[in-house]
């Protein structure tokens, strides 16, 4: 059996747009659950998704825990081995109060890969696979969150482009969500249930293809 | 710095990003100076292998997984590769291929044969998507080459303008040990101006090979011998050709005895029907049914001239295929194989699978060789 862990914010813990905090998808309705069933028993799935999660950035408001690559470490090692680390962060480090350009959110997946790599999380002490993948960009009208992500939507379009260079360079697998999913026009940020269900099962395709050795 | 933590300056992990071709996103072919010797080891695994996975490649690379699939990305953005659907057999995971895009790349084949000039423009597979015939380039005539020169024009015209920068070159296939049906010998500076003047009007660069030899590269890049590195190649011209491969290697023979070639062919058979009658015969565009005793006389003549060398070569290789390929109709080619397999049990004979100017669609692979496989 094979391990995949999903690292990620909101997105991968499945809030709804436009909800309160506490409103999430089901098991089978957020996307590393729809993952789940595609891929399925020969996968175990672990989902990891908190919401606000930036990449490297502990948050001055809601919690230094909020930073990525805090958590990352006990997070990897409670789940090791590991064969395969999806990736899908960003969206949070756009917010107003980290200033920080596309091109630094991609440093901070680039912190992040290398973090994963240091761990030798991997069967028999390798190194897991690397899946980065781009958030959707966000929509222009974030509602009530307007002033928090002021200038993002503008910015969320580049990190695609900035997130592939950095998984180019660092030799990592790489997807861009928004060939398949957009936000939901309810906050703009956040993924509907259908999006959800199009990332899973496109993930799940990415992650075949990648190529498994039988009994390895 | 905290106490007990070790730092080691200057600490490249967190260095910018490497920038790197597939970075600029634009559309279209990359230039041929950028492309990687890893990206050029998947590619000629594609040209051999069509549909693979990317385990399989990575296994048959050595290259690590992730590896492979930034490469892949980025042949997928430049428009070199396609990707296949999953198949998903009953047991095992689903795989899913890699293809290669037809329309990822095209180049122009010549073949300056002795009866006449053929040249193609052929897609990334090998499909030949324009073929005409033209007269015979005779060294020295200006017409001749400007009549090249306007078919190849023809053969460009056929891609929308905007494909058109995905042509990569154009391939001439000459004879060059002078035994031809009209005599006629390309001299090294003769070959070198037509070259020239190729590379001058269309600004594309043009390579060069014996037409034999690219018969042979055609079969292993798009026909019959893709899966195959050892065999006996015979090609059925004026002259009946032959040419030893091992290991992926192409033998030619000693040219100057002629050891390739022997008078077995097309000349042969021009021969055997003017012995009946003068009824004029040219082996393109004459119907063949109504050749009759000629053809049969002709035909034992060949398949003995085969038996012969396959016997002569047999004794140092152990030779497990033959592969025949001709300028003829295919059902004639057919039955000379047929007949060979009867008489040389223990050896796999096979017909070549480019029906179309086998030598010209062979030089239109030379540009592909050139810019996208790993050349040994």
């Amino acid at each position: 059996m094979r391990t995949v862990l999903c690292f990620g914010d909101s997105n991968t813990h499945g809030q709804m747009p436009g909800k309160g905090p506490t409103d999430r998808y089901g098991p089978h309705q957020r996307w590393p659950g729809v993952m789940r069933q595609a891929l399925g028993s020969s996968w175990l799935v672990i989902e990891e998704g908190l919401s606000g999660r930036t990449t490297v950035h502990e948050d001055p408001i809601e919690g230094p825990h909020k930073s990525g690559r805090r958590y990352l470490t006990p997070c990897i090692q409670s789940h090791a081995p590991l064969d395969l680390v999806i990736l899908m962060l960003g969206t949070n480090d756009l917010k107003i109060r980290y200033g920080q350009p596309p091109s630094e959110v991609a440093m901070g997946i680039n912190v992040l890969v290398h973090d994963i790599r240091e761990l030798t999380a991997g069967p028999n002490g390798s190194q897991p696979e690397i899946m980065i993948v781009a958030p959707p960009p966000m929509l222009a009208d974030l509602h009530e969150w307007n002033s928090v992500f002021a200038g993002a939507p503008e910015k969320s379009q580049r990190l695609a482009i900035e997130f592939e260079m950095i998984a180019d360079s660092l030799e990592c697998h790489f997807f861009d969500a928004a060939t398949v999913a957009t936000c939901h026009p309810d906050d703009g940020f956040h993924l509907g249930e259908e999006a959800h269900k199009a990332l899973g099962l496109a993930l799940a395709q990415e992650v075949e293809a990648v190529g498994w050795p039988e009994n390895a | 710095m905290l106490d007990g933590e070790l730092y080691i300056l200057p600490d490249m992990r967190f260095a910018p990003p490497k920038q790197l071709r597939i970075a600029d996103r634009s559309d279209g072919l990359n230039p041929e100076r950028v492309r990687s010797y890893n990206e050029r080891l998947v590619l000629s695994l594609l040209l051999q292998n069509e549909g693979i996975s990317r385990l399989e490649i990575g296994s048959r690379t050595k290259l690590s997984q992730q590896t492979v699939s930034v490469i892949v990305r980025s042949l997928e953005q430049e428009g070199l590769l396609a990707r296949g659907q999953a198949l998903r057999g009953r047991v095992g995971p689903p795989t899913i291929p890699v293809l290669l895009n037809p329309d990822g790349a095209f180049s122009v084949g010549i073949d300056l044969g002795s009866l006449h000039t053929e040249v193609v423009l052929i897609d990334f597979m090998g499909g030949v998507r324009f073929h005409t015939k033209v007269a015979p380039h005779r060294p020295g005539e200006l017409d001749t080459s400007s009549i090249i020169h306007d078919a190849v024009n023809q053969a460009l015209l056929t891609l929308p303008a905007d494909v058109r920068a995905r042509v990569t070159g154009i391939g001439l296939a000459m004879p060059d040990d002078g035994n031809t049906l009209s005599g006629a010998r390309e001299t090294p500076s003769q070959e070198r101006l037509l070259q020239q003047e190729l590379e001058q009007k269309f600004k594309l660069p043009v390579f060069v090979q014996n037409d034999i030899t690219a018969a042979v590269g055609a079969e292993m890049m798009f026909g019959a011998t893709r899966t195959s590195s050892d065999y006996l190649f015979f090609y059925i011209d004026a002259l009946l050709h032959c040419r030893l491969v091992l290991n992926n290697h192409v033998y030619t023979g000693n040219q100057s005895v002629a050891a390739g070639s022997s008078d077995a062919g097309l000349l042969s058979l021009k021969r055997e029907i003017l012995r009946n009658d003068s009824m004029p015969f040219d082996p393109l565009t004459s119907d063949w049914t109504q050749l009759g005793d000629a053809l049969d006389r002709w035909r034992s003549e060949c398949i003995g001239a085969l038996k012969k060398s396959t016997r002569a070569l047999s004794q140092f290789v152990d030779l497990q295929l033959i592969v025949i390929s001709a300028s003829v109709p295919s059902e004639v080619t057919e039955s000379i194989c047929k007949d060979l397999q009867h008489a040389l049990t223990g050896i796999k004979i096979k017909s070549g699978e480019l029906r179309t100017a086998p030598k010209a669609v062979g030089a239109g692979s030379l540009p592909f060789i050139s810019r996208f496989t790993v050349q040994h």
